[in-house]
């Protein structure tokens, strides 16, 4: 029950994080901004508008927005409660990491299938990220689950290698969220935009699906990100707010990295998975 | 009702019905599973020349793949490819069956043998193109290797147990001394190993696999590599076992290097059939991988763990071979219907094909391991194999397998990049360069792909129908019976749960709501065929990340003609090296040129030769002494 609603609780304040970032960095980039609640104003607007679809597509255009949508929410399910002690189970890490494949997979799909430069561009460098990504990922959300026990355990037991996997889930998010230095969420130039051009098709009420699996997709990993470090669950709730804070102002200070030195940047992300998940095993990383 | 016999011809029924019966043997075998067998002695020789077949626990998954891929390759002839392909077909899966049933080693050899020249009359179907006969030449030449390792591993394991019969020869396994045995896993990896395809020793592959014929390539890649699985699954757990720890270690290395090593070529790779070689080898890879974290476990003496691995290993090994046919028959369709596999020419396949690319889709959601498939109930297995040895393994051990979950997470990667690619170029979109290709009718052959498809779906959404079956196997190969697969048998559905409904509420919404179909956005400009992305742009970032191993080279011939800045046509070549076919093309070029080097001592002079023969006795007698 508990899970449940912690589940709703996620999902409902999803785009008030989206939000958040966003008036921060303005506010960081001495802009007025948005109000915090702008997101919601958006997802309501474009549910009240209508779809439009590029000719002669198949219906996996149609159904792609729906089900990248399902797979976010099933992503922030398999999240564990921030009450439960544990970040993750060796069980949802895997799961985690290929459900998240099943969006991209669709989506890529549909972005070829309509016929443009810029989808198709988009859609070869998510593709290209991901599958650099795949390795972080996996590794930080399994460094979660590495224990003496066969379930779960606190990360209070070896707070450094929790740290390591923590970096490396944000590192990971970036991408996953098209955040500086990866991608840039303000842009609108077809030629540079990654997340944003391979959904670069949609509008309308689909649009409005896919925005809101990506903030869930956002939030959920921000809690996951959060679960890696030590403490209890009101601690966990402090930690978000500060990965809140320092990720508008990393994009503040950054600027985009050159498409071909991102991955640079996923291999400083497995290496801190990597090395995390060597102390969690080594049983060293106490203080 | 289509009027049946008018429109297949009798051939093809033949065909048919000899691969069904093949299929029914194996169904038979598995049947018969525990009844002692049937022994042939000659006169000559008898002991050394025995035939001895039974059915044994460790090849009853293999039987039940080639009971599963066998019905769907044969209804598939029914209505396309070469019309004579059948019989052979059906010989070849005997020679499989045969192998899989073989139980000493003259049996075994006969039936691995015929297995190879079998397979190699397949893979030369098309010799009048030259790069069919290179293809087979080192098919070849590598499996006739390959097949002399394994004989000097059986013989010197036949000649320790002073028995030809496999039962002896897994009894005395464990009295063998320790460099012999090193020696007789080297050759059994060896000759194994190569039927496999792992690195370094599957550069054949790619090139064979592509040039058979559709069905033959469906069973080559679904069914032979994992007979090459089941050699290796003999050799360490049967004639050979126990394998050294550092032997499982190797293993793993190898496996690693190939499942990558295969995922990255499939990636790049821009033609149907030979992504799909690529893909063989990755998922080959894996299983290597998994067989060495099996042996590993093994010599650690940890039973549960052992039987864990070995019935994630079964599992993706049926997996493949499920979806890697499915896969390589729809390419056969393609192929009829396109008359290319290159997909940079093609384009929109689906409008034409619309009863292929769904079940093409499946395969290849199957191959890039996303839930709810079978790829990735077998994958999420491999993964939790790794994942829970990790508390008994050594610390450089441990180290090891956080490397390789590491590993199969970027081949995992890579693979849905190479699936996403394959049917998003080739299905989707607008036809490139071939325009006119009929719209496909609905025929008896696409039973076939339906039935791998639905095989795809069920082990992806209830697992446990195929754990079931694998534990039994598993157990009695490490002798636990503590097999626990976790949360798998429920975790596919929980996960497909909301994105298929998800994707069913979106089109329902659409429905109610209604879309508008709109040009496609591309600043203005139109939309043709030729601005579509092809398959080589797709995976360029790709391979410039991974310049250091894919040495990718571009060239761009401008024909400018009267205006430099309206050229008449750019030509774009591009190229990228294989590191591993290099150097067995220079081990090649290396031993050619010593062979014609030592073509000295053969002067043709008898007189010379009477020498030779006077050293030759004259050693002897020194040796011999």
């Amino acid at each position: 029950m508990n899970g449940i609603f912690q589940f709703a609780c996620l999902v409902a304040a999803a785009p008030l994080l989206q939000g958040l970032l966003r008036s921060l960095r303005a506010k960081l980039q001495g802009r007025p901004g948005p109000s915090p609640l702008q997101p919601y104003r958006d997802l309501g607007k474009l549910w009240s508008k209508e779809a439009l679809v590029p000719s002669a597509t198949s219906v996996l255009v149609i159904a792609a927005p729906g089900l990248a949508l399902g797979v976010a929410l099933t992503f922030a399910a398999l999240v564990p409660p921030i009450t439960v002690g544990g970040s993750t189970t060796a069980v949802n890490a895997v799961a985690m990491a290929l459900l998240l494949g099943l969006s991209r997979f669709v989506l890529v799909l549909a972005a070829l299938d309509a016929r443009s430069g810029f989808t198709a561009m988009a859609a070869s460098r998510e593709m290209t990220f991901a599958s650099l990504t795949e390795a972080p990922l996996i590794l930080a959300l399994l460094s979660g689950a590495v224990s003496p026990s066969p379930e779960a355990v606190s990360a209070a037991d070896t707070p450094v290698a929790g740290v390591l996997a923590a970096g490396a889930l944000l590192l990971v998010m970036l991408s996953e969220t098209a955040r500086i230095p990866v991608d840039n969420q303000e842009t609108h130039y077809e030629l540079t935009m990654i997340h944003e051009g391979l959904i670069l098709e949609y509008g309308g009420w689909q649009l409005a699906l896919l925005q809101l699996g990506a903030y869930v997709r956002q939030a959920a990993f921000f809690v996951l990100a959060a679960r890696m470090l030590p403490g209890t669950s009101w601690l966990t709730l402090v930690y978000i707010v500060a990965f809140a804070l320092m990720i508008p102002l990393a994009e503040r200070i950054y600027a985009k990295m050159r498409l071909f030195e991102v991955p640079q940047l996923f291999a400083s992300a497995t290496v801190l998975a990597l090395a995390s998940i060597g102390l969690r095993i080594a049983g060293l990383g106490t203080w | 009702m289509i009027p049946f016999a008018k429109i297949v011809e009798p051939r093809r029924l033949l065909g048919c019905a000899a691969l069904l019966s093949t299929a029914l043997i194996a169904l038979a075998a598995i049947v018969l599973h525990g009844t002692p067998g049937v022994a042939i002695l000659p006169l000559i020789a008898p002991q050394q020349l025995r035939l001895d077949f039974a059915s044994t626990t460790l090849a009853l998954p293999f039987l039940g793949l080639i009971a599963l891929v066998v019905p769907a390759v044969a209804v598939w002839g029914l209505r396309r490819g070469a019309p004579d392909d059948g019989l052979r077909l059906a010989l070849f899966v005997l020679a499989m069956t045969g192998v899989l049933l073989a139980q000493s080693v003259a049996a075994f050899f006969l039936a691995w043998e015929t297995m190879s020249l079998v397979s190699a009359f397949l893979v030369g179907t098309h010799h009048e193109r030259r790069a069919v006969r290179r293809a087979l030449l080192s098919y070849i030449l590598v499996s006739q290797l390959g097949a002399l390792c394994i004989v000097a591993g059986l013989a010197l394991l036949a000649a320790h147990a002073g028995s030809f019969r496999f039962i002896d020869i897994a009894h005395a396994a464990a009295g063998l001394p320790l460099d012999l045995r090193s020696i007789i896993i080297a050759l059994l990896l060896l000759g194994f190993g190569s039927k496999a395809g792992l690195v370094p020793l599957h550069f054949w592959l790619p090139l064979a696999h592509p040039v058979a014929p559709a069905n033959a390539s469906a069973l080559l890649s679904g069914v032979m590599l994992n007979i090459a699985v089941y050699g290796l699954l003999l050799a360490a757990f049967g004639l050979a076992a126990p394998f050294p720890l550092a032997w499982g270690v190797w293993v793993m290395l190898v496996g690693m290097l190939t499942s990558i090593t295969g995922a990255l070529y499939a990636a790049i790779d821009s033609d149907f059939k030979q992504l799909l070689a690529y893909s063989s080898i990755e998922n080959l890879g894996i299983i290597a991988t998994v067989l060495g974290v099996a042996i590993v476990t093994a010599a650690l003496h940890d039973r549960t763990l052992t039987e864990l691995a070995l019935v994630a290993l079964l599992v993706h090994t049926v997996s493949h071979g499920v979806f890697k046919s499915l896969l390589f028959l729809a390419a056969g369709n393609v192929a009829e219907s396109a008359h290319t596999t290159d997909i940079e020419h093609l384009g929109g396949l689906r409008r034409v094909m619309p009863l292929t690319a769904p079940l093409l889709l499946v395969g290849c959601a199957a191959a890039a391991a996303l839930p709810p498939l079978s790829g990735f109930a077998s994958e999420w297995l491999v993964f939790t194999t790794f994942f829970r040895t990790l508390p008994i393994a050594p610390p450089a051990l441990a180290a090891l397998l956080v490397v390789a979950i590491g590993n199969l997470a970027a081949t995992s990667g890579l693979a849905a990049l190479a699936f996403v690619k394959l049917f998003g170029i080739a299905f989707l979109g607008e036809p490139r360069t071939v325009r006119e290709i009929a719209l496909e009718r609905p025929d008896v052959s696409l039973l076939g792909l339906g039935w791998l498809a639905f095989f795809c779906i069920a082990f992806g959404l209830a697992p446990s129908v195929l754990f079931r079956r694998m534990i039994d196997v598993g157990a009695a190969l490490s002798g636990s019976t503590a097999f626990d697969p976790g949360a798998l048998p429920t975790l596919p559905v929980l996960l497909a749960a909301l994105p298929a409904l998800g994707a069913v509420g979106a089109i329902v919404m659409a429905r109610r709501r209604g879309v508008r179909t709109v040009p496609t956005w591309t600043c203005g400009s139109l939309v043709t065929p030729r601005s579509q992305y092809t398959a080589t742009a797709f995976s360029k970032p790709l391979r410039r990340i991974f310049a250091f191993v894919l040495f990718p080279e571009h060239q761009q011939i401008r024909d400018t003609g009267a205006s430099h800045w309206f050229p008449l046509r750019i030509r774009y070549t591009f190229s990228t090296r294989y590191v591993f076919d290099e150097v067995a093309r220079n081990v090649a070029a290396v031993t050619q040129r010593l062979a014609r080097r030592s073509r000295i001592v053969q002067a043709g002079l008898l007189r010379v030769y009477l020498v030779y023969a006077v050293v030759a006795v004259l050693i002897m007698l020194v040796v011999a002494r």
